[in-house]
């Protein structure tokens, strides 16, 4: 029998707010343990929690940036369990009222159709305490680091829309731009700052049914999800031929081996509303505030690029992927560079030059008003695209302008008539069979001349006049 | 000699003469308030050695009003109930001229009842719960003790107001209340529940009767209004107290303090054993019902939740006609002092705990109710927000006013 997969996928985000949800600790994880803490996140009795505004406001950014409806009123509920990385026994996050219901994001399918998957729900809840296990001698010690206990966190679950590995990972990409793009979280699943549970259950192709799902954990990279979900559907097709019967629980992603293993039987624990922290009214005015201080998202911004700048589909969306990206895109082009070329230029040479730094665009030392003035160049043929490209790398590490290293390292273009037509004679008469050949009809011979009289220039001769005089010579 | 009442006592405080609102009088606040410094066990091995970081919003704005500290009191067991209070006996000793309390039911009133003191639970909100140590963060309210009336207003005065560090009190940042009361001439109307005289014995009837007689000719008018859900008060607090007391208490661990037990093999074996040594066992039973109502029984708990919304949609129309409703404080024959059932610790405050489930203020005054068994007080309730209607009818009443007049 033919049978598909059925998954649902449940994300934690952590918003990347100065403080944490219910205290004014700095929301900085990975400081020296236990230093961001107070008697509010260490829940010393007696203490109350103070719900942060800015974690709201972060909140609602996500949810919009994932086309949510907010809520008007939603509230906190006590999520109730007894661990040692809990200190209050309970963790606050929103079960009965989310803060935001009904979202979506479109993914590219691999057979290149769009499908719309759904959200479910968004809402906030307070990240727990980190465990360390280690070994004091003989004895094995559990230490606790308070310092992510209360970060702020959206969770996001969809609807079990998604049919395979792949478009779970083209799904997880998409919304872990839109999430970037609104400026709510950093979403790193290597850092920890985005986490991805995922729902799977296998039934016969056509059919309607849900089955009992099985959970899986601890996948921190996109492409590991996607690895874990296609062993999960595997095993669970290999159960079912083997006419064995599924049963709930969790597995943990074993990223080493490349299989999941069993954990434990799934625990849900009782929500029940909590007492203390007030219910969350927004209302529209306010809603409407935070709306508009989201920004172009790059669905738009892609059809923007392409009607504006005259970009291709391709440019268009490469360029609005991340919202740095898209913001140096623009500089770029407003300075007069054509569009298209700054496109590819930004795609083809500066990007990887950044990768291989590990540098950011905002990190890096070519600003939109230095790179603009090296393609101007270009554009107005004063450089070539090879000395272009050895210009950038320099920009990296100078303060000089474009121009100044144009002229100290002497790549201007070769582009007097009179000096490239003394370059063409002295390779022709240089290369006498070459010539011959050409004649001859072995239009190859050509493309070895050029490169002759280009290596003769050291690399300056402006291309398309000297193949014009070449090719004028050679009748 | 002060041991008996207080947990910690300072031999030293500072007792001012500064002239501000309460220089020169003496605070006791209960164990369960924290005070900066003071050990703070809230009558219970789970908080051994707790010590607070920082003092409870109204601890120090009583500092800031100039009143001196002389210590914090003994409690029952996290505050619930009254077994081993000490906070009246403080007063009765004549160590401290007030004392705050934690009121969850009504123990703030019905200590002060049984002392022939003055006894005030103030609107839910009102009084930040910032450093209180409760377990049922929607009842909870700091309650005033005090054998003068204005000594409890001009504290009330003193630590009252908002406060960040409560957000409880964001929701009720709204004006004291709009109905004009002020003048000494204003006409005050008051109600008497059906069902709550129904409920006592006639020797309580009979002084309950001749207090309504004074009140009267006190110039307040006097009806009788049924409330047919009034029944309803205790279990409903009973329900969501347990269940709320339940996570409250989820923090007691036993590690960074309070009572850890010796010999545990693994951390889940320590929490159970720490947990099993220092709470007792009326606390287990009311802390293992809210569990169960957690894990066994939610909806039970939201139709709870559901009658508490009713009977506070009903007690606001009580008074839309009404400034008060006039109760007993407690009932005579009740020993405080014992109980052996989470039952046994409700059965003192049936007639005080309506207030805590909706949140509203309540005085009791002492004089007014006298019985064989002594005096079971006079309990005023003001619509929420209008604590300064139940000062303000309390100076009608006490003999002092009525001396002046």
């Amino acid at each position: 029998m033919n049978y598909e997969a059925v998954i649902g996928l449940e994300i934690h985000v952590q918003l990347n707010c100065r403080t944490k949800m219910f205290c004014q600790c700095a929301n900085h994880a990975g400081d020296e343990p236990n230093r961001n803490t107070c008697p509010i996140c260490l829940w010393l009795p007696g203490n109350l929690p103070r719900f942060s505004r800015e974690a709201l406001e972060k909140a609602v950014l996500a949810s919009l940036a994932l086309n949510c409806q907010i809520q008007g009123e939603s509230a906190f509920d006590q999520k109730v369990y007894y661990y040692p990385d809990l200190p209050k026994g309970y963790q606050l996050s929103q079960f009965h009222r989310p803060l935001a219901r009904n979202g979506w994001v479109d993914i590219t399918d691999v057979d290149g159709l769009t499908r719309k998957i759904r959200i479910q729900k968004v809402h906030m809840e307070e990240d727990v305490a980190k465990l360390v296990h280690e070994q004091e001698g003989r004895t094995p010690v559990s230490l606790v680091d308070f310092n992510r206990a209360g970060a702020p966190l959206v969770e996001i679950v969809t609807e079990p829309d998604l049919r395979s590995p792949y478009q779970a990972m083209e799904f997880l990409r998409r919304l872990r731009m839109q999430l970037r793009y609104s400026g709510s979280s950093d979403c790193s699943m290597e850092l920890g700052t985005m986490r991805v549970d995922a729902n799977i259950s296998i039934r016969p192709r056509g059919s309607g049914q849900l089955n009992t799902k099985v959970e899986i954990k601890n996948m921190n990279s996109i492409r590991h999800v996607g690895d874990a979900i296609a062993y999960e559907i595997t095993r669970q097709e290999n159960m079912v031929l083997a006419g064995e019967t599924v049963v709930i629980h969790t597995r943990l992603w074993d990223p080493d081996n490349r299989v999941t293993t069993a954990m434990r039987g799934k625990f849900e624990g009782p929500c029940i509303p909590d007492p203390s922290v007030p219910r969350i009214v927004i209302d529209d005015e306010w809603l409407e505030e935070i709306r508009s201080t989201l920004p172009e998202m790059p669905d738009r911004k892609a059809v923007r690029f392409g009607s504006q700048y005259g970009l291709t589909g391709e440019d268009a969306t490469i360029m609005s992927s991340e919202r740095d990206l898209s913001e140096y895109f623009e500089a770029v082009a407003e300075r007069g560079v054509s569009p298209r070329l700054a496109a590819q230029w930004i795609a083809v040479q500066f990007l990887p030059l950044l990768k291989e730094r590990n540098e950011t665009l905002a990190e890096s030392s070519v600003t939109p008003e230095r790179f603009a003035n090296l393609l101007l160049m270009l554009e107005r043929g004063e450089i070539n695209a090879n000395a272009a490209k050895e210009v950038l790398k320099k920009l990296r590490e100078s303060f000089s302008t474009p121009e100044e290293i144009v002229t100290e390292s002497g790549y201007r273009q070769v582009s007097g008539a009179a000096e490239l037509e003394t370059i063409v004679d002295r390779v022709l008469v240089e290369n006498p069979s070459a010539v011959e050949n050409f004649r001859k009809g072995a239009s190859k011979a050509m493309g070895f001349l050029m490169g002759q009289a280009m290596q003769a220039s050291g690399g300056k001769a402006h291309p398309r006049l000297l193949k014009e005089i070449m090719t004028r010579k050679l009748q | 000699m002060h041991s008996k009442a207080f947990f910690h006592f300072d031999s030293s405080p500072r007792v001012r003469a500064d002239g501000k609102a309460l220089s020169g009088k003496r605070a006791a606040v209960q164990c369960s308030i924290s005070v900066r410094g003071w050990p703070t066990e809230a009558g219970s091995p789970a908080l051994r050695g707790f010590v607070p970081l920082e003092d409870a919003t109204a601890v120090e704005r009583l500092r800031s009003a100039g009143a001196a500290l002389v210590g914090n009191t003994h409690t029952s067991e996290l505050g619930f109930g009254l077994f081993g209070d000490g906070a009246s006996r403080a007063l009765k000793d004549g160590l401290a001229d007030f004392v705050l309390v934690t009121d969850t039911m009504g123990e703030a009133r019905v200590a002060a009842a049984g002392a022939g003191v003055f006894g005030f639970k103030p609107s839910y909100g009102r009084v930040s719960r910032f450093g209180l140590i409760g377990m049922v963060p929607s009842m909870d309210c700091c309650g005033i003790l005090g054998s003068d009336l204005e000594d409890i207003a001009a504290v009330f005065k003193a630590i009252e107001g908002g406060d960040d560090r409560d957000p409880s009190m964001d929701g009720c940042r709204m004006p004291t209340l709009q109905r004009d009361y002020g003048g000494a001439d204003s006409t005050l109307s008051a109600g008497v529940i059906t069902q709550c005289i129904d409920s006592l014995e006639a020797g309580e009837r009979l002084a309950f009767r001749g207090a309504l007689g004074r009140i009267r000719k006190a110039g307040i008018t006097i009806r009788e209004v049924p409330w047919k859900d009034f029944d309803l008060f205790q279990a409903t607090h009973n329900l969501i107290g347990s269940v709320e007391a339940s996570s409250s208490c989820g923090k007691f661990d036993g590690v960074r303090y309070g009572h850890c037990a010796s010999g545990s093999r693994n951390w889940n074996e320590m929490y159970l054993q720490s947990r099993a040594e220092s709470f007792s066992l009326i606390m287990k039973s009311f802390l293992f019902q809210g569990a169960y109502f957690q894990f066994e029984n939610y909806p039970a708990f939201e139709r709870a939740c559901g009658i508490r919304a009713r009977l506070v949609a009903e007690s606001r129309e009580l008074f839309s006609d009404l400034d008060l409703l006039i109760f007993p404080t407690r009932h005579a024959a009740i020993d405080i002092s014992r109980a052996d059932t989470v039952e046994q610790v409700y059965e003192p405050f049936s007639l005080t705990l309506p207030s805590n489930v909706t949140g509203q203020p309540a005085l009791t005054l002492p004089g007014f109710l006298p019985t064989g068994d002594g005096d079971i007080g006079l309990q005023l309730v003001g619509p929420h927000f209008g604590d300064e209607l139940l000062f303000e009818a309390a100076r009608r009443l006490s003999p002092r006013a009525e001396g002046a007049r």
